[in-house]
């Protein structure tokens, strides 16, 4: 094969069989580059994207605390609940009917259902999405009955419906404590983004209202995991392993439980107590340790309904009830406290000397003051404080707010006492009420010019409860345990303690004072003496309505009938006077305070002092007798005034004609 | 003949290329760990097949290599004829697949003569260049017979259709002319009009779903991308190290069609890695820079052409394999030699390296 030019040829083949050389070298490097860039350099964001699409994360739920009362009795817990899951894929027209009818689905909710099953496939994931969501269950009907599951369970005929069962929470006394207990719903979108790092999951229910809301964190426990391997059409596959990092599984933890200072008997026979009214609030507390004994709010809603699916229907009727059923009246919304208040100008006055447990004053039905005339209940003629605290006569007190600076000092004692401000409880968005200063009406004068601002009217107003002054059941039940447990104010409290779910204590609330109070023991005692009378005088507000059985406690409390002023044409519901009484008992050794509120009531003395009246002769006929025993105090005092006893009526300034 | 056989039977014993041998060696090893890992779960029989022609292909590699390639060149027009043969067969008698007919089905196997079209193209292509030396570099003129040889086997294999393939066959042309002194101004001139030429090829020439996958390659989101980002996201997610052997998840858990054939790459550097891939590519690149140094110790043109066809063969299926699979490049069905599975393109690939052994046996003797 020696042709000529062969040798000629070749070394130029070789220099360019090596050039080649040089190209495929380039080439690798080439695919060399692009492989560091996908594997090194892109490759941790390559591995999530694939850990991402092989791994199915599970959650696994934490089981939710339970809320006890103080004696352990349960009041919110978790029940096991049977949901509907429904395959697409697998579920026929024919079977779809029967699941209907088994469910009891009207029109809407079937085609509503329907349509979710049907649902739009996501194109966004490229093919095999429809595919993937037609193999994936959806949840069609949640917490449904015995029979229907009984229904679902047998019925062989319903391809592609299966049961599966989820904790539920439940509230085991219906609308009992509603408010203080509060509910629950689906946490939003927003919330679950602000909420990330807090374990919440879409679909989770968090604590809306109530203990639930606040101790939410408490209750709720760690959700744990599952991590499975899945190939594409999300079944799992066992034999891969080494794909998950770190832990493949992590157990929930479970919430706590929370131990409530609410007595679940004095809740039932407050909420007993107050059947005969439509609207109101009460509060009972310990006197010697602020812990709350009851919380009711009524007319009440039932949580397990605003936790579940609350239907549409439902929603408007709560939101058009006149009364405001999900409205805590207790500690969400601020009352003129009217003659309840009256403890309050008492003791400001004692303690700036502007008055005397001695000085008298002549009550003739009214009070003239700067061409004004401020009306009183009734003529009680000679009074002295105590009296007028007993028969509730505005006079000796319009007498009084016409000091000079009586408005500031009714502000300054009154803040002591734990007005004007929250108490500190925190729950259900609690109302601070308001204390006005003559500052206050300047400044309002010269925000708008046509206001009045300051005159002493406003003053012989505030004196009584009216005007401006605004305040809660929640302040009033503290300050009055503080009158009667000598001046100790107390940070209301609803959370004894928290525990394990097997019943280890974690942490424990011991009670705290919120402050001694500056003014003296004398005139709390003055003031006690009054509020004894208040009940058990003959000429008292409240001796009509008072338990008048030898073997009952004594009561000690004031009565409260306060204009609600909304100037809403007359005779009308809402213009109706709000009845309060509010008070503590034994009145000789005080065990228990209470205040009582019925909204639009119409006298505190006839509406309001029943109600509390049932709630003590119960909490010491059937909670506590041990205290029965207390040393009476009442009726050791003769008389002052005369004439029969009665109630106080509307208290407010009018213009004289 | 017995005679010569025995003789070239002792050179082949004194002058085995161990370099050769063992760098082809080690990819086909490679290959054959990565072909269990892929085929392990689901069907293992492959890999006995597998095994059975490495088995047939070290006898053919052997064969060859003890031929004196002088003998072969004597037949190289004939073998090319045969193989347009096939190819014509093929169209009229091959099994369709996939839209396409490009295998023979002969019971248990399937053959795909377009892989052996390469080879005796190659040989072809050595003979024509052999036997009529140019004197100067080589222009228009000269082209007309390797034109010729190599434009009947693009075309039929075009009308398979499989234009992958018929790509890898120009690739593998120039770059022989190339090196047989073709001048550049030429070959610029050639790639011009192919560029020209494209669009049209691209509008009325090739089916629907073969303009899918280069949409697919411009557009990964479109459906016609899930093979690319599947085979993107397994490689990526091997990351420096690789997921360890027999640990790949991506490629086993997804569907994931044509995954022995053409993307075993994807399967070795989800296991393996960069540096597994790096190491794989590191063992390709020692083959094809040795085979293109006994192209530059051959002693004549014929084995110098055939040597630097062959690595050109190696060369472009590799580059254009990896590309695909790493999404560089469009999908088009070119397997990764001694890694894929398949029969016809191991004995293929091991004729061919026995022609390269024969060559590096021969380059002193005459």
């Amino acid at each position: 094969m020696e042709i000529a030019g062969q040798d000629a040829e070749l070394p130029e083949i070789r220099r360019r069989a090596r050039y080649f050389s040089l190209i495929v070298m380039a080439g690798f490097v080439a695919v060399v580059g692009r492989l560091f860039y996908l594997q090194v350099i892109e490759g941790e964001s390559f591995y999530r994207v694939t850990s991402d699409s092989i791994v199915r994360t599970d959650v696994l739920p934490a089981v939710r605390g339970q809320i006890r009362d103080r004696k352990g009795r349960v009041m919110a817990t978790v029940r096991p609940s049977y949901n509907v899951y429904v395959t697409p894929r697998q579920l026929t027209s024919e079977g779809f009917a029967r699941l209907r009818t088994v469910l009891g689905m009207n029109g809407d909710e079937a085609i509503d259902v329907w349509e979710r099953l049907q649902g739009a496939p996501t194109a966004r994931d490229g093919g095999g999405a429809a595919a993937k969501n037609a193999e994936r269950p959806v949840l069609v009907a949640e917490d449904i009955s015995r029979e229907a599951m009984a229904a679902i369970e047998t019925g062989v005929d319903l391809p592609g419906v299966k049961i599966e069962s989820g904790p539920r929470r439940s509230y085991p006394n219906g609308t009992l404590a509603a408010h203080a207990l509060g509910y629950m719903n689906e946490i939003s979108a927003e919330e679950l983004r602000a909420k990330k790092d807090e374990g919440f999951h879409p679909g989770d229910l968090i604590g809306r209202t109530g203990v639930e809301r606040q101790w939410d964190g408490y209750l709720r426990g760690h959700p744990g995991f599952q991590k499975i391997v899945v190939d594409r059409r999300g079944l799992p596959k066992t034999d891969i392993r080494d794909v998950v990092e770190g832990p493949s599984t992590q157990a929930a933890v479970p919430g706590n439980n929370v131990v409530l200072t609410i007595d679940l008997d004095v809740q039932k026979a407050t909420e007993r107590a107050m059947r005969a009214v439509s609207a109101a609030g009460v509060i009972v507390m310990e006197v010697e340790t602020g812990r709350i004994l009851a919380l009711a709010s009524k007319p009440s809603f039932d949580p397990n309904e605003m936790s579940g699916h609350l239907t549409p229907e439902a929603e408007q009727r709560l939101l058009a009830d006149r009364y405001h059923p999900l409205h805590d009246k207790t500690v969400g919304e601020t009352y003129y406290p009217g003659s309840t208040f009256k403890p309050v100008s008492a003791l400001a006055a004692l303690e700036d000397r502007l008055t005397t447990p001695e000085e008298k004053t002549k009550c003739h039905g009214s009070y003239e003051f700067a061409r004004r005339r401020f009306r009183c209940t009734k003529t009680h003629l000679t009074v002295n404080l105590h009296d007028a605290i007993v028969q509730s006569c505005n006079v000796y007190f319009y007498e009084l707010g016409s000091r000079p600076g009586m408005l500031d000092r009714l502000a300054k004692y009154g803040s002591d006492l734990g007005l004007g401000a929250p108490t500190g409880l925190g729950l259900n968005g609690e109302e601070g009420g308001f204390l006005p200063t003559e500052e206050w009406y300047r400044d309002e004068k010269r925000k708008n010019p046509k206001s009045e601002g300051f005159q002493m009217g406003q003053a012989l107003n505030a004196v009584i409860g009216q005007g401006s002054t605004r305040v809660t059941l929640l302040q009033m039940v503290t300050l009055y345990a503080a009158i009667a447990n000598g001046g100790k104010l107390w940070l209301p409290q609803i959370v004894e303690r928290v525990e394990s779910q097997d019943g280890q204590t974690l942490e424990e609330f011991a009670p705290r004072v919120r402050r001694e109070l500056a003014v003296s023991p004398d005139s709390l005692a003055l003031v006690r003496q009054a509020l004894v009378g208040v009940v058990n005088e003959s000429k008292g507000t409240a001796f009509k309505v008072r338990n008048k059985d030898a073997k009952d406690v004594e009561v000690a409390g004031k009565t409260g009938t306060a204009q609600v002023g909304t100037g809403r044409g007359e005779g009308g519901y809402e213009a109706a006077t709000h009845a309060w009484f509010i008070g503590y008992a034994p009145a000789g050794r005080p065990k228990i305070a209470f205040a009582v509120l019925v909204e639009h009531g119409g006298h505190g003395g006839d509406v309001a002092a029943p109600v509390a009246m049932e709630v003590v002769r119960n909490y010491f006929d059937n909670v506590d007798p041990a205290d029965k025993d207390a040393p009476r105090v009442g009726q050791t005092r003769r008389h002052v005034g005369r004439g029969a006893s009665a109630e106080a009526g509307p208290a407010t300034a009018e213009a004289s004609p | 003949m017995s005679v010569v056989r025995a003789i070239a039977w002792r050179k082949l014993r004194f002058r085995f290329d161990w370099t050769l041998t063992s760098s082809a060696a080690v990819v086909t090893c490679l290959g054959l760990v990565n072909l269990w890992s892929a085929v392990h779960e689901k069907q293992s029989n492959l890999f006995s097949q597998q095994i059975s022609w490495l088995g047939l292909g070290a006898a053919v590699f052997l064969g060859v290599a003890t031929l004196d390639y002088r003998t072969i060149s004597r037949y190289a027009y004939v073998l090319q004829g045969a193989g347009v043969a096939l190819l014509c067969g093929v169209l009229l008698f091959g099994k369709m697949v996939g839209g396409g007919r490009r295998w023979f089905d002969l019971g248990p196997f399937h053959v795909q003569p377009s892989e052996l079209m390469q080879l005796l193209t190659v040989v072809a292509l050595g003979k024509y260049l052999n036997d009529s030396p140019a004197l100067e570099r080589r222009t228009w003129r000269h082209l007309a017979i390797p034109v010729a040889i190599v434009s009947a086997p693009a075309l039929l294999i075009a009308k398979q259709p499989d234009f992958g393939t018929a790509f890898l066959l120009l690739l593998i042309f120039f770059t022989v002319m190339m090196t047989a002194r073709l001048r550049v101004k030429t070959l610029a001139a050639i790639l011009g009009l192919a560029t020209l030429a494209a669009a049209p090829i691209y509008q009325h020439l090739l089916h629907e779903y073969q303009r899918k996958r280069f949409e697919a390659f411009f557009n990964p989101g479109s459906e016609g991308g899930y093979q690319t980002r599947q085979a993107l996201n397994a490689i990526g997610s091997g990351r420096f190290l690789g997921k360890g052997y027999l640990h790949g998840t991506q490629i086993r858990l997804r569907h994931f069609p044509a995954l022995w054939t053409d993307f075993p790459f994807a399967v070795w550097a989800e296991e393996w890695g960069f540096l597994g891939s790096v190491a794989l590519l590191a063992a390709y690149l020692v083959l094809i820079l040795w085979i293109l140094k006994i192209a530059g110790d051959a002693r004549d043109r014929f084995g110098a052409t055939v040597c630097v066809g062959v690595a050109a063969m190696l060369f472009w299926h590799v580059l254009i394999n990896v590309g695909m699979v790493s999404g560089a490049l469009p999908v088009v069905g070119v397997t990764l030699p001694l890694v894929s599975y398949g029969g016809s393109s191991i004995l293929t690939i091991a004729a061919a390296l026995g022609l390269v052994m024969n060559v590096s046996v021969r380059r002193f003797s005459y």
